[in-house]
């Protein structure tokens, strides 16, 4: 079957720039280099709130700095942590490091594409679920193959429990609408 | 989160937030009295009359409920005289979430396994069973001490001496375990040609895999003339089996910060900077706020307690690219580009971020620094094999029964560490390899295990000690597959700059999938050699010039697997989708 491996998800809402805005004013260089120095640290944090970043994100935060945008989309495309495009309601990282892959993860990965259609980076055609296969390691290797769903981990996986874990986080949010807008604002405080 | 240092301060009748009640230290002899403060407040700690409930909270104990287990403590003990404290995992991720129980009188317990509705019982002393070890040199109540176990029985512990033991975000925990005596003495005691003297006598060589000796880089630091110069801490480990650095920052980040220092001292940079992982949020967190309370008591800044010696401090944080970590591309990622290789010379001690002297170490480099300036390079020295000094941290994964990271003298033999420490294999697993150096060496067999691990030992039987993570790997797992997985992380990893790399890695990766859809020749096996030979020898990089070896390991080790797969067209695993179609889809993936 046909892998989207980017499919653009919904996202009527944008990014809220003047947010954006506010973000950047943290960041207060001294002089031209440590303002070069700043501007990944400043994506990370947008791309952290937002999930992603947006090109006029990205343009508010080469003009703080005083830097192209071009040079900033030349970061957002090789730095692997940074999306362009925003994520479904739902994040996952699929940890796909040498404990995982030992005990498993490469039929995850699969299942991921045979089934719900996504391959690493891609979106759900309903917008439900983005994944990300993680390059290097989560750091769980005891309970390996495992994932991260919306901040929560889930190990010792097999496929079967990987469909649960995904169909219960999809109906629990169906289930109480009021859940927050599926942004990364809180993350890494739960790490 | 400060929760744990106001319930400690109580239970002291002290002052407020560790170290809050201090300003900058201005003077060697306000650091002197800060620390014996410190020293007093620690043993009143553990010689007091109420009872201390430690709860190691690191990124894999936290994925496992060890925050909920610690909330369930606070609640569980709130009212009490009791301390609750959030120390850092020890490494020990098989018995996670642990929980140490210090009642007065009676040496710390520690027990593995915890869920947070057994708290209530824990704390009720009915779940004896479960007690791992007594923190003490003897038995207690018939629990042996934690030391007696296979998993710490073979450790040396120098790096990690206090993870898992004081709270990483308490400045006042470290300086009373000893963090920044070194340093002190670096300011104030010694000249920058004797803390490079002890270095170069300590042997130490780099621990980010390279194993090139610290103390030469240090001399060349110390020697450049232009300024300003700078220090880097490479805290970017990438490699898909390797969680070392990442404990040190959440267990003593202050261990890693005053190694940095040091450094800066001797070499006369103006500024260290660490460049952590992105993926390491813990880490970062718990980094950030080692330097901010350091620069809080004046031991960052413009004249250090009075020395008239400046410096200061940057943390900046990667963006989950594993060529980051190669000392250039590093350099070119703090300074605000992608972080792709260049060609040296000039080396980065002569020319490095912003074009001035950088001295470039690893983590656990750094984080040796302190002991061996406290201790002696010949303290040091003694330790470990002829060519391979100090300790070693190492990480384990895959199908073992005791996963961890662990600290041994360098030259333990891989049968210790399997057998023993980390309890061999799991029930239903046999060894089958075990993948060495990262993604950057090849793997050792079962008749490898009585080699000595450490820098050298390994190299003919084409493994590697590189930052000291092995994959194990069991029956389940095929070797053409495993080989496919690992050229196709260097793939995704290259950073695209040299053709060699480049193009030469989606080359292999689509041979190896001609094998793994059972539509290969004999002919692919003399074609991986070729191809490999121009990735090794034309890239620019290490990434590129090492990336084909975990496959001609694996051809090396398994080719009779290899050889199946072509002639038979048979996946003796079971795991390759020989005979599928789409192999077109796949190695576009």
């Amino acid at each position: 079957m046909v892998v989207q491996a980017h499919a653009a998800a919904t996202d009527p809402a944008g990014i809220d720039l003047d947010v954006v805005r506010e973000i950047v004013s943290h960041f207060k260089p001294q002089d031209h280099q440590e303002a070069q120095e700043l501007i990944l640290a400043a994506l990370q944090e947008v791309n952290e709130r937002f999930g992603y970043v947006s090109l006029e994100a990205a343009e508010i935060v080469a003009a703080h700095l005083g830097t192209t945008a071009n040079r900033v989309y030349g970061l957002l495309t090789f730095y692997a942590d940074f999306r362009t495009e925003p994520r479904g309601k739902h994040f996952m990282l699929v940890c796909h490091g040498m404990s995982c892959y030992a005990l498993g993860s490469q039929a995850l990965v699969q299942e991921l594409k045979d089934r719900w259609g996504i391959a690493d980076g891609g979106t759900t055609a309903d917008g439900e679920l983005t994944i990300q296969v993680v390059n290097g390691c989560l750091g769980v290797c005891d309970k390996a193959p495992i994932v991260e769903l919306d901040h929560a981990f889930h190990g010792d996986l097999t496929v079967e429990r990987l469909n649960d874990v995904i169909q219960r986080a999809i109906a629990a949010r169906n289930a109480s609408p009021v859940a927050i807008l599926g942004s990364g604002s809180d993350h890494g405080s739960q790490q | 989160m400060d929760l744990s240092n106001s319930t400690m301060t109580d239970a002291l009748g002290g002052e407020e937030e560790a170290g809050g009640s201090y300003g900058r230290l201005g003077s060697r002899a306000d650091f002197e009295t800060y620390q014996r403060r410190a020293q007093d407040r620690w043993t009143e700690l553990w010689e007091g009359e109420y009872a201390v409930v430690s709860v190691g909270l690191d990124s894999s104990s936290i994925a496992k409920g060890a925050d909920r287990v610690l909330a369930a403590c606070r609640e569980a003990l709130a009212g009490d005289r009791a301390t609750v404290r959030e120390v850092s995992g020890n490494g020990a991720m098989w018995m996670e979430p642990w929980v140490e129980v210090k009642r007065p009188g009676e040496p710390p317990v520690v027990f593995g396994n915890i869920e947070p509705d057994e708290v209530p019982a824990l704390l009720r002393g009915e779940l004896a069973e479960r007690a791992v070890g007594v923190r003490a040199e003897h038995a207690f109540n018939g629990v042996p001490p934690l030391t007696d176990h296979p998993f710490f029985k073979h450790q040396l512990r120098i790096v990690l001496a206090n993870v898992g033991l004081i709270e990483p975000d308490s400045i006042e925990d470290a300086v009373a375990r000893g963090a920044y005596s070194a340093y002190l003495k670096v300011l104030f005691d010694m000249s920058a040609e004797e803390v490079v003297a002890e270095l170069t006598a300590a042997n130490v060589r780099g621990r980010g895999g390279a194993g090139f000796p610290a103390g030469i880089k240090w001399e060349s630091g110390r020697k450049a003339k232009v300024t300003p110069k700078f220090v880097v801490c490479n805290s970017h480990e990438g490699e898909p089996n390797v969680y070392k650095d990442r404990r040190i920052h959440e267990g003593d980040p202050h261990r890693i910060l005053e190694g940095i220092l040091i450094a800066c001292i001797t070499v006369g940079a103006e500024r260290g900077y660490n460049y952590i992982g992105g993926e390491y949020p813990l880490a970062i967190k718990r980094f950030r706020k080692a330097v901010a309370d350091a620069e809080r008591l004046g031991l960052i800044g413009r004249n250090v307690l009075g020395s008239g010696k400046d410096v200061y401090f940057r943390v900046r944080t990667g963006g989950g690219a594993y060529i980051c970590g190669e000392g250039s591309a590093l350099m070119y990622s703090i300074m605000g580009v992608r972080g792709q290789p260049r060609t040296k010379p000039p080396r980065s001690v002569e020319e490095g971020i912003w074009k001035r002297p950088t001295v470039a170490n690893n983590t656990e480099t750094l984080a040796n620094v302190p002991d061996i300036v406290n201790k002696g390079g010949a303290w040091y020295a003694a330790i470990g094999t002829e060519k391979s000094k100090g300790t070693k941290l190492m990480t384990v994964q895959g199908p073992v029964k005791t996963m961890g990271l662990v600290e041994v003298p360098m030259g333990t033999t891989m049968r210790t560490l399997l057998e023993e420490m980390w309890g061999g294999m799991r029930d239903g697993s046999v060894l089958k390899g075990i993948q060495t150096g990262g993604v950057s060496a090849g793997q050792l067999a079962a008749e490898h295990l009585d080699l000595p691990v450490d820098f050298d030992s390994l190299t003919p039987v084409g493994g590697m000690l590189g930052s000291g993570g092995f994959a194990v790997f069991d029956q389940r797992v095929c070797a053409v597959d495993f080989a496919r997985y690992l050229t196709a992380f260097n793939r995704y990893e290259s950073c695209s700059k040299c053709v060699p790399c480049r193009l030469g890695n989606p080359a292999l990766v689509e041979i190896i999938d001609r094998i793994r859809f059972g539509r290969a020749s004999l002919d692919d096996l003399p074609l991986i050699q070729r191809t490999s030979k121009h990735i090794i020898e034309l890239s620019l990089c290490g990434l590129g010039q090492v990336a084909p070896e975990p496959l001609l390991g694996m051809i090396k080790q398994f080719e009779d697997e290899f050889r199946t797969h072509i002639i038979d067209g048979v996946c003796p695993a079971g795991v390759c989708p020989i005979g599928a179609p789409g192999i077109a889809s796949v190695a576009a993936d």
